[in-house]
């Protein structure tokens, strides 16, 4: 980060921010454990289905249609801590050619377009939710509806995010070497 | 439509809008101009993700995070050490040889950049100048996405449809693989020569050979189990990738017993963090690619490159062209999921053989991770080494010479990619 990206990161953390602060810590935090136990039952789904194919020679009708729900939620729920560790990648061979403060002009532009997007995909995903809600899953006594439902906290997730980033006028963090 | 389209993804990418909601918020004017049901988004972006053979990529970035984790890094260099006779730059050719043992458990080469990069570094340090250490490396770690497993080539085959398989594109890296792992070895000796690196001060030991391969047989096994079970149809390439996992969970408690409970959490947030990027790329580009097929853009982008050539060489020349330039720019997974539904319909209509086009532009988009200015290898290697990118890319350039040289002999010798998936029944 440039000197001046700290000073502004010291200066954005002001007292107004706080509570979206301490909010966003506890969805993520949950958000976190949430995806842990998809990724997980995943896993074990994947896995123990090959098991019982070629051990006991059975398998479990829903096996699939499970480990794809759980898919579906880990990626979107991932989605949004992307957005605070800067893994979203972009081109900025054009950008940083510009004097700074452009730069971090267009990084407000193109955040606030991104809350935007994420805002109406919100909307968006919550009608899909209302529209599939009568639907079942086809191997299970359960509402079509959940596939969506990970959308729509991924929406929400991230506009919080992208409305602290905003807030506080700091860009992610580039993303860790591990 | 598709030119509102066009036209604001090209603007919103260049003001360094991340690329995934750049082709969501193009999509969604796309779809206000055409007059769409805005609805076709969460649907079309669902449906993408809701995808069983996605799955294998975050189940091999899971994999090779625990295997790293596990501590199978240093039982890979002692083997690949063990391997090595008195040689110049003997280090850089057990970095080789370990990145191909990594690459065939991994799939990933960022992630196998920075394994071997924190691991190997330093002591290469000792002997040879740092843009050659990470240079090596970097090579090293490109094979990750040529040798199966590949994320590469699974994101590939999706993007590409029913049209290729993935065991058929694993199959197609086995000996474009092999002959770069040679071919990095032989350009990492001469060049030690020429700069008068030191000889490995050991020569080599039967008994030492046997003792290392027997150490780090379980890893070696690991490959042989979930490639091979994936190339003899016992199971899909999702199911191997769990299968990795499961390994890999038992190597690490079992084996190594380096691996802690712990570490699951993180390995498994890490790796869905990076799956997450691909999926978001996925998901907004599929409604992308939704509102350019109403508009008839593969159609009409077909008939536009055939009207420039009819020969299908002259066409793969092209693609290859347009490819190394992208890859100098764009990350390579954005450019599969935007480029591979329009081109490869395209090949499709010139004969040409979906496993070859698919080794080819997957070769070719790797070799751009390679290559600056937007070459992701080059970054994790600054950022684990410490180096200024020139000074690595001074010395990354004739391995990036020698991989486009390789990537010219599989378009003229086709035999090269298709020999073995042709062999194997792809």
């Amino acid at each position: 980060m440039s000197a001046t990206t700290l000073k502004r990161a010291a200066e954005g953390r002001t007292p107004r921010c706080l509570p979206l602060r301490s909010l966003l810590k506890q969805v993520d935090r949950l958000s976190f454990l949430t995806l842990v136990a998809g990724f997980a039952a995943m896993v074990l789904l994947v896995s123990v289905q090959v098991f019982m194919r070629y051990a006991l020679s059975s398998s479990i009708d829903s096996a699939a249609e499970l480990s794809r729900l759980f898919f579906v939620w880990t990626i979107f729920l991932a989605l949004p801590h992307g957005i605070c560790r800067g893994v979203h990648v972009g081109i900025d061979a054009l950008v940083c050619k510009f004097p700074e403060k452009l730069q971090h002009w267009c990084w407000r532009l193109t955040t606030a377009l991104s809350l935007v997007l994420m805002l109406a995909l919100s909307w968006l995903a919550w009608g899909a939710i209302q529209d599939k809600w009568q639907e079942l899953m086809p191997t299970l006594d359960v509402t079509a509806a959940v596939y969506y439902i990970p959308v729509l906290i991924c929406a929400l997730h991230s506009v919080l995010h992208l409305l602290l980033q905003l807030l506080e006028d700091t860009p992610p963090e580039q993303p860790e070497v591990q | 439509m598709t030119y509102t389209i066009l036209i604001t993804f090209i603007v919103l990418a260049l003001l360094r809008m991340p690329l995934a909601f750049a082709l969501g918020l193009s999509s969604l004017v796309g779809l206000l101009v055409g007059d769409m049901s805005l609805a076709i988004m969460p649907q079309r972006m669902m449906h993408a993700i809701d995808n069983f053979p996605l799955m294998a990529i975050p189940l091999f970035m899971l994999a090779g995070e625990l295997m790293v984790a596990a501590g199978i890094l240093q039982r890979l260099v002692d083997f690949s050490n063990s391997l090595i006779g008195r040689v110049h730059g003997g280090l850089a050719h057990v970095a080789i040889v370990a990145g191909m043992v990594l690459a065939a458990v991994s799939g990933a080469a960022a992630a196998s950049a920075s394994a071997l990069g924190s691991t190997l570094v330093p002591s290469m340090r000792k002997q040879y100048d740092s843009g050659y250490s990470c240079a090596v490396i970097a090579s090293a770690a490109n094979l990750g996405a040529i040798i199966p497993p590949s994320n590469a080539m699974i994101v590939y085959a999706l993007m590409a449809g029913s049209t290729v398989s993935v065991g058929g594109l694993f199959m197609a890296g086995v000996v474009p693989g092999l002959i770069l792992t040679v071919g990095f070895m032989a350009l990492a000796s001469f060049i030690a020569w020429r700069r008068g690196y030191p000889r490995s001060e050991h020569d080599l030991n039967l008994r030492q050979i046997l003792g290392q391969t027997v150490r780090a047989l379980p890893i070696l096994l690991m490959p042989v189990v979930v490639v091979g079970g994936i190339v003899a149809g016992a199971f899909t390439a999702t199911e191997g990738a769990a299968i990795a996992v499961v390994y890999a969970l038992v190597m690490g408690f079992g084996v190594t017993r380096e691996l802690k409970l712990s570490d699951l959490p993180k390995a498994m947030f890490h790796a869905a963090i990076t799956a997450a990027m691909v999926g978001a790329l996925i998901a907004f580009a599929s409604t992308l690619t939704f509102a350019f097929t109403i508009d008839l853009v593969p159609m009409r982008l077909s008939g536009w490159i055939q009207s420039l050539t009819t020969d299908p060489t002259m066409f793969i020349l092209l693609v290859m062209g347009i490819l190394l330039l992208v890859g100098m720019f764009i990350e390579s997974n954005a450019a599969y999921i935007m480029l591979v539904p329009l081109l490869a319909p395209v090949a499709l209509a010139y004969g040409i053989d979906p496993l070859l086009f698919g080794f080819l532009f997957v070769f070719n988009l790797v070799i751009g991770m390679m290559t600056p200015p937007v070459g992701v290898l080059l970054f994790v290697m600054c950022g684990v080494s410490g180096i200024r990118l020139q000074t690595l890319v001074q010395s990354a350039w004739p391995f990036i010479l020698f991989q486009y040289v390789m990537l010219a002999l599989c378009v003229i010798f086709p035999d090269i990619v298709l020999a073995l998936p042709h062999a194997l029944g792809y």
